[in-house]
């Protein structure tokens, strides 16, 4: 009953808000855009040509009914010979619009109307890259240290003049003369007499300080973790691998089938960008010099005769005497991207170098990371010697099958 | 069997410089002066400081550098071409002709770069073979000495305006009925021809006139005369069981040697099953390596061998009934005679006479033998004949006539470099001046080029389409595996040009092949197998109708007075085509062991009798050609005889060949119309000029007498197969007992535990034939630095597979064991010679592995002993710990360094460097790796497609590279394998210096001669007395 009762006033209140849709211009053309997106975004945009010509306006150049029909069923008005129709396949490169027999009329309508509306967006100021906002985050943190140690300085200033004083004040009572002023080393040199103990346990905490910091400090020699070269264009992994979901492999297909992974050509930007021309925030820079590199003429849809290949800057650097191979830990050990490059889809606007890449750091994986041999018909007689040998419980790591020898990436 | 081998006369003699560098091989100094970049002097005043500043300076700069990381930029592609994967190597079917050497090949490119050629299993000709030089052929695509643009006299212009000029000017010849010329090495390539043909159309005053630097037209001619057919006949070496060859380096330069070599080793093989092989007895006067391999080689003068040749005829004819010839006395050479008669007899259409020398008359006698024996139809192949050495001496002699004359309007010339390879070069040179309208089609500007009005640059093959028929019926197409370099075209398609021919030379091969050789099967599908082999017709029976008496009347003839002299090619610069090649320089040559260099080898007997001594420089005249060379003194030589390389003393071929040795062909005679590669009459006189040291690599990496290569004879084998494969034992004390035990028993060593694999490698000695083709691959697949003559000589050549040679003696046992090397010296006039590739043996128990101080080098689950050389700090302690002597130390940085100016020096060059192999900085030990790069790729295949890994998928350069198949690899682990069935330690298989129980993981098959037993000893007794 209840239920029945609830149907119905849902059912009331839908009529009720299509009806206020309906009668409101605005609900109408936010109705039309989603049918835009759904429909005709893939090929045409209000304010610029895609494959198609830019549609702001298009009610102005064709009158509403033939508008109708050329969207039903574009391609049957070229064939019968309508002079409009055929000039504007003409136009456009000769390429033939989609059928869209399913859209009903006042769909179409709707459409139209929300090209009448749409509004140019505006484009929003960059904002502050993550980088920029960490070094002021820094920033302030050195000031207050270095607040913090002058009223440190002050108080301890403070403190030794009021102890002079009042040892002043006591050798006068007791009527013994001041003692000669000493200069600061022989203070300190008597000051380390008088406390030995404290001085020594002092000077062995300083030194293992120094000893650790330097073998540190040199063991870093090299070490470029965290490397984040500035890039010819502000290509954003967040934007592409996590917001948008596109697989690694699409563009890093090397990784499949070789030793690099590979900084994908610019055909494959295009495969997208050849629709996709401004990012989310409708900044259309970044996005323009794909096309500058390509000498791409993104109105007209054609490519030039002068194209230069873009300089990215390589962020991940192997030594020559290292032998990696991407296709050996992505196909065979089945290891992730993240494994070595760290959160790319989440955090990555701008790409850095996320792991250490020292051999260390490449013989722990090794030594931690079970081999995927039971899966795997290449490993079958060897997989049951190596049960036999450590035991059928054990893990058998890329060690324990010789992943550590040198020869395996030294050659 | 108990020989003794040396490795030159240098230990034969015991040569006071010879045991020095031998006791000191590494003699030289640390070059300190050259690190530091200041003269000697200065280090010694105040070398402490300075060392200290140094250390100072370089440890501050090695930590500044490493501060920050240099930015390195990536670009990609921008429109990735689909088949290319970055990192991923792709292959292509091609072939390579350069008009010398033929083989069918696939190129493998990286990111569109070719750089390394293998030989392509899918031919019947070359059967996956190659040699040396189509393994070196990548390198010579890289050639800096090469044309970027076309030359018009002297100046480079565009191919507009050299077609425009061209055409006029052939216009012009043509208007005035000239006659146009166009000379050409051998080509194979039946669309070229077409091409030519199709020129001829427009052009019909034209001829082509094939020459070759060394020329097989009196094979040509002595089958039109025999048998009426004007061709090369294809052989089949692998029908026969007995081979006797006259002046004929079959296995590395005659005809089509890859195809030889494999027919060659197949009746050479022998196992547990197969007990039998071929019988090969050579004749000729200088030490080549085809005769270095016969089972019987017997010394003969050039001008002797139509005597020689007229008496097997007689002896054979006799035997079959036919009328005998006028023979001259052949003197000790009879009973060698008639042995050889007899087997070949008895072997009737089993057997084989091949004979290298250009001249007409013996070839006809060779060809009546031949008959006599009814070897046409089974080994001797006339009617699917040979393409290849199609030159006609006749018709050059009449293009150098007409030229002098003047009456040539236009002379094109292709691939062929008469100035340089004529005897008659400098007249050539002159007679192109009086033609009106010379170009040459030469990749650079050399001797013959340089001559000429314009050059226009042909492709190197891999940049090249092309069609091949090295045989009738056996096509193979070219596909360029890069686009063209530099702004060259290819002679074919700049003829098309000229003759007004619409399409391009790709269609048109593509049209003829549609049209007169596909039959229907698809193009592409050819193309990806780069072969089309259609049916062979039958192989018919000849009698030859040559007057045969005549014929031995003029071989009769050639005989001559005085010293005489062969000209041969080496496996490395062969004719000289690519003599540019620093890694064909580099190559030693297999018998004389000599780099960067050729000389005049002779007899150990004339240099006693005239106190020549090596390196002494001395005159020589022939031909009326004088020439100052040095001099080698070369066991196996015959008294009375010497003999030099041709393709060296090239001027204009480049940097790398300019002014290397002498040039040789000069020499070469004119007898009879043929071009012999021969004099008489040689004066050689010693000069007072200083000698000068060669740069050899026999005298060094000495096994101090010790009998590594284990050889028997045939008879003995078949009896015992462990025939010559005697174990050494060791004299241990047990007790009181003096017991002998095997050192494997005695092994104080900890076995490896093997992974998944456990690679090793077998030698087989038998088929081995020493060409070379291994150590090139190698230091292709490796990127072997080139060293250059200076430090060869110094023995710091880096090959990571060298082949030693040894020649042998019939000493007595007793003098052996006295110890004493000069009581085994016996006259080395002809010695027998054995050939042994020697790598790194991959010892499980290894030497150098123990004595390393900071564990560069070590042992692999997979039996590799693995360099690690990001680890090597160079203390050369393996070097010296390693009995095999296999490793190669890093003197110097070899490349961007202008002393060592090869192709590791320019960019170009350095294109031809394999990505997946490190290139090893100074002061780094390397070796063999066992193509570790490779076996990781094998694997990595396997396991992305989730399988085991096949047996033969894998293989090691030099395994692969061996037109042999001497050299097999595989995996121990994989009991179907083929490396596991070779390995009988109870036949031929053994280690090298087994007694030392290191455990190599290269195993070697001895060494099986076919001669009897008896009458070997009975030769050599003769030797003696």
């Amino acid at each position: 009953m209840t239920n029945a009762y609830l149907h119905k006033s849902i059912k009331r209140l839908l009529l009720l808000s299509l009806s206020i849709a309906f009668s409101a211009g605005v609900a109408c053309a936010q109705d039309g855009e989603a049918l835009f997106n759904n429909n005709c975004k893939t090929c045409h945009s209000p304010f610029e040509k895609v494959v198609g010509p830019a549609l702001k306006g298009v009610e102005g150049r064709h009158s509403e009914d033939w508008l109708l029909k050329w969207i039903h069923n574009a391609p049957a008005m070229i064939k019968s010979g309508d002079a409009e129709a055929v000039k504007l396949y003409n136009d456009n490169g000769k390429q033939q619009m989609t059928v869209f027999t399913n859209l009903k009329e006042g769909e179409i309508k709707a459409i139209l109307t929300y090209l009448k509306d749409v509004k140019p967006p505006v484009t929003s100021v960059a904002a502050k890259t993550d980088g920029e906002e960490g070094q002021e985050e820094g920033s302030n943190a050195w000031i207050y240290l270095i607040v913090a140690a002058i009223v440190l300085y002050l108080i301890s200033g403070v403190l030794r003049r009021t102890q002079e004083t009042l040892a002043h004040a006591v050798r006068k009572r007791q009527g013994i003369p001041d003692p000669a002023p000493m200069g600061r080393w022989e203070g300190f040199v008597h000051w380390a007499r008088n406390n030995k103990k404290l001085f020594a346990v002092i000077l062995i905490v300083l030194f293992m300080f120094g000893s650790v910091k330097a073998w540190y400090g040199l063991l870093s020699i090299g070490v470029t973790q965290g490397y984040k070269p500035e890039q010819p264009i502000k290509y954003s992994h967040k934007l592409h691998a996590g917001d948008m979901k596109i697989s690694c492999i699409y563009c890093h297909s090397g990784a499949e089938r070789g030793k690099t992974a590979g900084v994908p050509s610019l055909n494959v930007c295009m495969n997208c960008h050849k629709f996709v021309k401004q990012g989310p925030t409708g900044e259309k820079t970044e996005i323009a010099k794909i096309y500058k590199a390509l000498d791409y003429d993104p109105d007209k849809g054609t490519y030039g005769s002068n194209p230069k290949p873009i300089q990215w800057a390589r962020v991940h650097n192997l030594p020559d005497l290292a032998y990696f191979n991407h296709s050996q830990h992505f196909v065979v050990g089945k290891i992730e991207c993240q494994t070595c490059h760290g959160p790319v889809q989440d955090s990555m606007t701008v790409a850095y170098q996320y792991s250490k890449l020292t051999m260390g750091w490449c013989i722990d994986c090794h030594r931690r990371t079970p081999v995927q041999m039971t899966s795997n018909a290449y490993y079958n007689d060897y997989h049951k010697t190596l049960l036999a040998k450590y035991g059928s419980d054990s893990l058998l790591t890329v060690e324990r099958i010789g992943g550590t020898e040198c020869a395996r990436c030294h050659y | 069997m108990n020989k003794t081998y040396w490795k030159g006369v240098e230990e034969l003699q015991n040569d006071a410089k010879f045991v020095q560098l031998k006791n000191n091989e590494f003699a030289e100094h640390l070059p300190l002066d050259e690190i530091v970049q200041e003269k000697s002097a200065d280090i010694t005043v105040s070398p402490r400081r300075d060392f200290l500043k140094f250390l100072g300076f370089s440890v501050a700069a090695a930590s500044l550098a490493a501060c920050e990381a240099p930015i390195r930029k990536t670009i990609p592609y921008l429109n990735r071409p689909e088949q290319v994967t970055p990192g991923a190597s792709n292959w292509y079917a091609s072939s390579y002709h350069d008009g010398y050497d033929y083989c069918a090949v696939l190129v493998k490119t990286r990111e569109g770069r070719p750089i390394k050629v293998e030989g392509n299993t899918s031919s019947s000709v070359t059967k996956g073979g190659t040699n040396a030089r189509i393994q070196a052929s990548v390198l010579s695509l890289y050639d800096n000495a090469r044309l970027r643009t076309p030359i018009a006299n002297g100046a480079p212009v565009s191919w507009e305006n050299m077609d425009r000029e061209i055409a006029m000017k052939l216009q012009s010849v043509a208007s005035a009925n000239g006659k146009i010329r166009i000379l050409s090495s051998t080509i194979i390539s039946p669309s070229t021809l077409k091409v030519i043909e199709e020129f001829g159309k427009k052009y019909p005053n034209t001829k082509h006139v094939v020459y070759d630097a060394v020329s097989c037209s009196a094979m040509k001619a002595a089958n039109k005369e025999s048998f009426g057919v004007d061709e090369i006949p294809s052989y089949n070496f692998d029908k026969a069981e007995v081979i006797a060859a006259f002046d004929c380096d079959f296995l590395i330069n005659w005809i089509s040697p890859i195809e030889y070599s494999r027919q060659y080793a197949e009746t050479r093989k022998l196992d547990s099953g197969k007990k039998t092989m071929s019988k090969h007895v050579q004749f000729e006067s200088a030490l080549s390596l085809t005769g270095s391999n016969a089972d019987e080689r017997y010394h003969v003068k050039p001008s002797m061998q139509g005597a020689v040749l007229a008496n097997l005829y007689n002896a054979i004819a006799s035997k079959a009934g036919a009328t005998t010839v006028n023979a001259g006395s052949v003197g000790e050479l009879a009973k060698a005679i008639s042995m050889l008669a007899d087997d070949l007899w008895t072997n009737k259409g089993k057997s084989l006479v091949v004979c290298g020398i250009n001249n007409t008359a013996v070839q006809n006698l060779v060809n009546g033998i031949n008959s006599l024996l009814e070897n046409y139809g089974t080994t001797i192949d006339l009617d699917n004949h040979c393409h290849l050495r199609q030159g006609n001496d006749a018709d050059m002699a009449l293009l150098m006539d007409e030229m002098s004359k003047g009456e040539v309007g236009a002379l094109l010339i292709s691939n062929c470099n008469p100035v340089y390879t004529s005897p008659m070069g400098k007249q050539f040179g002159d007679a192109i001046k009086k033609v009106t309208c010379s170009i040459s089609f030469a990749d650079r500007a050399d001797e013959t080029a340089a001559a000429c009005q314009y050059i226009c640059p042909d492709h190197h093959p891999l940049e090249s389409w092309n069609d091949a028929e090295p045989k009738l019926g056996k096509y193979s197409l070219t596909q360029p595996t890069i686009a063209p370099l530099f702004s060259t075209r290819q002679f074919a398609e700049s003829l098309l040009m000229w003759a007004g021919s619409g399409s391009n030379y790709h269609d048109f091969i593509a049209q003829h092949w549609n049209a007169n050789v596909l039959k229907g099967k698809s193009w592409n599908e050819v193309l990806q197998e780069g072969i089309f082999e259609g049916e062979q017709g039958a192989s018919k029976s000849y009698k030859s109708a040559a007057n045969l008496t005549a014929a031995a009347d003029a071989a009769g003839r050639m005989n001559v007075a005085g010293v005489e002299m062969t000209l041969y090619e080496k496996t490395g610069v062969g004719s000289g085509v690519q003599a540019n090649n620093p890694w064909l320089q580099e190559l030693p040559d297999p018998v004389s062991k000599i780099t960067w260099d050729n000389y005049l080898s002779v007899a150990p007997k004339d240099a006693r009798d005239n106190s020549w001594k090596q390196g002494n420089i001395v005159e020589v005249k022939a031909n009326g050609v004088s020439m100052k060379m040095p001099v080698v003194v070369q066991p196996g030589q015959m008294p009375g005889t010497c003999s030099v390389a041709v393709g060296y003393g090239r001027k204009g071929a480049g940097k790398v060949a300019d002014g290397v040795g002498v040039n040789a062909y000069p020499f070469m005679t004119m007898v009879d119309g043929q071009l012999m590669a021969a004099a008489g009459g040689v004066q050689i006189s010693k000069t007072v000029e200083d000698d000068v040291l060669l740069a050899t690599t026999q005298s060094h990496h000495t096994m101090m007498g010790r009998a590594i290569v284990k050889e028997t004879t045939l008879d003995e084998f078949v009896k015992d197969p462990t025939a010559g494969n005697e174990r050494d034992l060791i004299s241990v004390k047990v007790g009181k007992e003096e017991k002998k035990m095997n050192a494997q028993e005695l092994n104080l060593w900890n076995s490896f535990e093997d992974g998944n694999h456990h690679f090793g490698m077998s030698i087989d000695l038998n088929s081995c034939i020493g060409c070379g083709t291994c150590v090139v691959a190698c230091t292709a697949e490796n990127n072997v630095p080139v060293v250059g003559k200076e430090e060869v000589t110094r023995s710091r050549e880096m090959h990571w597979i060298r082949i030693d040679r040894y020649f042998s003696s019939d000493a007595d046992p007793k003098e052996h064991e006295s110890g004493d090397i000069k009581a085994m010296e016996i006259p080395s006039d002809n010695p027998k010679v054995v050939f042994q590739p020697v790598m790194c043996q991959h010892c499980a128990h290894a030497p150098c592995e123990t004595v390393c101080p900071v564990i560069a080098t070590s042992h692999s689950s997979e039996g590799m002993n693995q360099m690690i050389y990001n680890r090597c700090v160079g203390t050369r302690y393996c070097a010296n710990n390693c009995p095999y002597k296999v490793r190669r130390f890093n003197w110097f940085r070899y490349t961007d360094n202008p002393k060592f100016d090869f192709n590791m020096n320019n960019d170009l060059g350095k294109m031809v460097l394999n990505p997946d192999v490190v290139v090893r900085a100074r002061g780094v030990m390397e070796k063999c790796s066992l193509c570790v790069q490779r076996l990781q790729e094998g694997k990595l295949v396997a396991k992305k497609q989730g399988r085991k890994v096949k047996d033969g998928e894998i293989n090691t350069a030099c395994a692969q590279a061996c037109p042999t198949q001497a050299i097999t690899f595989g995996d121990y682990k994989d009991k179907e394998s083929k490396l596991n069935k070779m390995w009988e330690p109870n036949g031929r298989s053994y280690h090298l210096l087994e007694e030392l129980d290191v455990q190599p993981n290269v195993f070697y098959q001895t060494k099986v001669r076919n001669v009897k037993a008896e009458a070997h000893h009975e030769m050599s007794e003769e030797k003696k007395g």
